[in-house]
């Protein structure tokens, strides 16, 4: 398997391993998703004027932000393209920033579906 | 067990804290390094922390080399959380003064774990610190009697005559001795006149305030200084600390026992600035002239009266008293 491949092979939202994190606890786990729900579009929206104005300090920062955000809800592709996102602006590679945030961007969209149908699952 | 968690991302930080609540422990959460460093060094503050490695304000490590000034609080256990993998920066931030590391995200078992290794280190420095404090009560205290050893009262004593000069206020020292106190060992035992000894040091230490000190200075002998004494005072307050003595009987195993004491008593400001050695040979002297007096009464040590005897005439210090 390439490298490639690995990546993909990797689940949008890792919900056993988040389960296991928060030991079961199903009020835990909304209360997450609802921060979630708040925090993520904001940072995103913060993230894409910094990525637009070419600020690598502050899109460093908001993509660090979401990395942590991202990977404590086990949602590792998407942590993943935060991750790329961080290093790109770290090292000053402004002009492959706005692929990277497309790339973040298109994760947190097959994300934010999965969330939505758990939620609405266990609301039942 | 306080801990203190310190991460700007709220998710992560919820997530921490329900994990770390569920483990016992109580927590304080901060959102950023600046208010992460307060909690550490509030007085009876965390000794636990988990800190963000980036954070607004002051970063993890940042937060870690600050604690580590400190050096009146007790020892803190950090742990920096990050997402960092590389050895370089692992060093980093041990070397900036954090015990630990976590890589996020975190297994809670894992955290729980490393966790219980800084609760061990903290246990082991409280005992040490214990340990110290009890050698030190030790090294300055008399066993017996659980006042201020010699050493020490001396010590506070110089400590106390350079303030009194300086302020240009007034120390008065009294050296009192327990009169027949021989008689006490020789006819009901030294477990009685251990008893007796006992009884004394409370009876002092009863009758001077909080900021004065009493001290064993020798077998039978105590020194009391008075900090800050008007020297028109000074002796109505001795002779209230002599009948604090000779009052009432002390209760033995042998049953009541009454006993007095001579005192010697020497107001700094009548002195000048002289050595302290010179002092209490002074009120030395004067204790003496108790005891030659009759005992159960004190004496002054009169600067002005010395000066027209010749050293010749000087009492020696070699004597007995009992």
């Amino acid at each position: 398997m390439n490298k490639k491949e690995e990546e993909f092979s990797e689940p949008v939202w890792n919900l056993p391993e988040l389960l296991e994190r928060v030991d079961n606890d199903q009020v835990l786990l909304r209360e997450l998703l609802d921060i979630f729900k708040e925090d993520f579009p904001q940072t995103l929206r913060s993230l894409k004027t910094a990525v637009t104005g070419e600020d690598l300090k502050s899109s460093s920062r908001l993509s660090h932000t979401l990395k942590g955000m991202l990977s404590s809800l086990g949602a590792v592709r998407a942590a993943g393209a935060a991750s790329k996102l961080e290093a790109l602006s770290a090292a000053g590679e402004t002009a492959s920033l706005g692929p990277a945030l497309k790339a973040l961007e298109s994760e947190g969209e097959s994300l934010v579906p999965e969330l939505d149908a758990y939620m609405a699952e266990v609301r039942r | 067990m306080k801990i203190l968690i310190a991460d700007d991302e709220a998710l992560s930080r919820r997530l921490l804290e329900k994990t770390l609540d569920r483990a016992g422990y109580e927590v304080i959460a901060v959102d950023n390094g600046k208010q992460a460093l307060e909690q550490l060094c509030k007085p009876n503050g965390p000794r636990l922390a988990l800190l963000d490695w980036i954070m607004p304000e002051m970063d993890g490590p940042a937060v870690c080399r600050a604690v580590r000034t400190r050096t009146e609080q007790p020892y803190a256990y950090m742990v920096l959380l990050t997402s960092k993998g590389s050895k370089e920066e692992t060093v980093l931030g041990l070397e900036s003064g954090a015990d630990d590391y976590l890589t996020k995200p975190f297994n809670a078992e894992e955290l729980r774990a490393r966790l219980r290794v800084g609760e061990r280190i903290l246990l082991l420095e409280d005992r040490l610190v214990e340990a110290r404090e009890n050698m030190r009560f030790r090294a300055t205290h008399d066993q017996l009697t659980s006042l201020l050893n010699r050493g020490a009262v001396m010590d506070l004593l110089v400590r106390e005559l350079h303030r009194s000069h300086r302020e240009q206020k007034s120390t008065a020292i009294l050296l009192g001795d327990v009169d027949h106190f021989k008689r006490v060992n020789d006819t009901m035992g030294h477990v009685v006149g251990d008893e007796v000894l006992v009884e004394i040091a409370g009876r002092l230490l009863k009758s001077v305030r909080s900021y004065d000190f009493v001290g064993r200075y020798g077998g039978e002998e105590f020194l009391v200084v008075l900090s800050n004494c008007n020297p028109s005072y000074a002796p109505g307050r001795a002779e209230e600390i002599r009948k604090s003595i000779s009052s009432r009987p002390m209760q033995t195993s042998k049953g009541p026992l009454t006993l007095t004491m001579s005192f010697g008593v020497l107001l700094s400001s009548e002195w000048g600035q002289r050595p302290v050695e010179e002092l209490l040979h002074e009120v030395d002297i004067a204790l003496y002239e108790a005891k030659a007096a009759g005992r159960n009464c004190l004496r002054m040590a009169q600067p002005a009266a010395k000066l027209e005897l010749s050293p010749a005439l000087l009492p020696q210090a070699v004597r007995r008293r009992q």
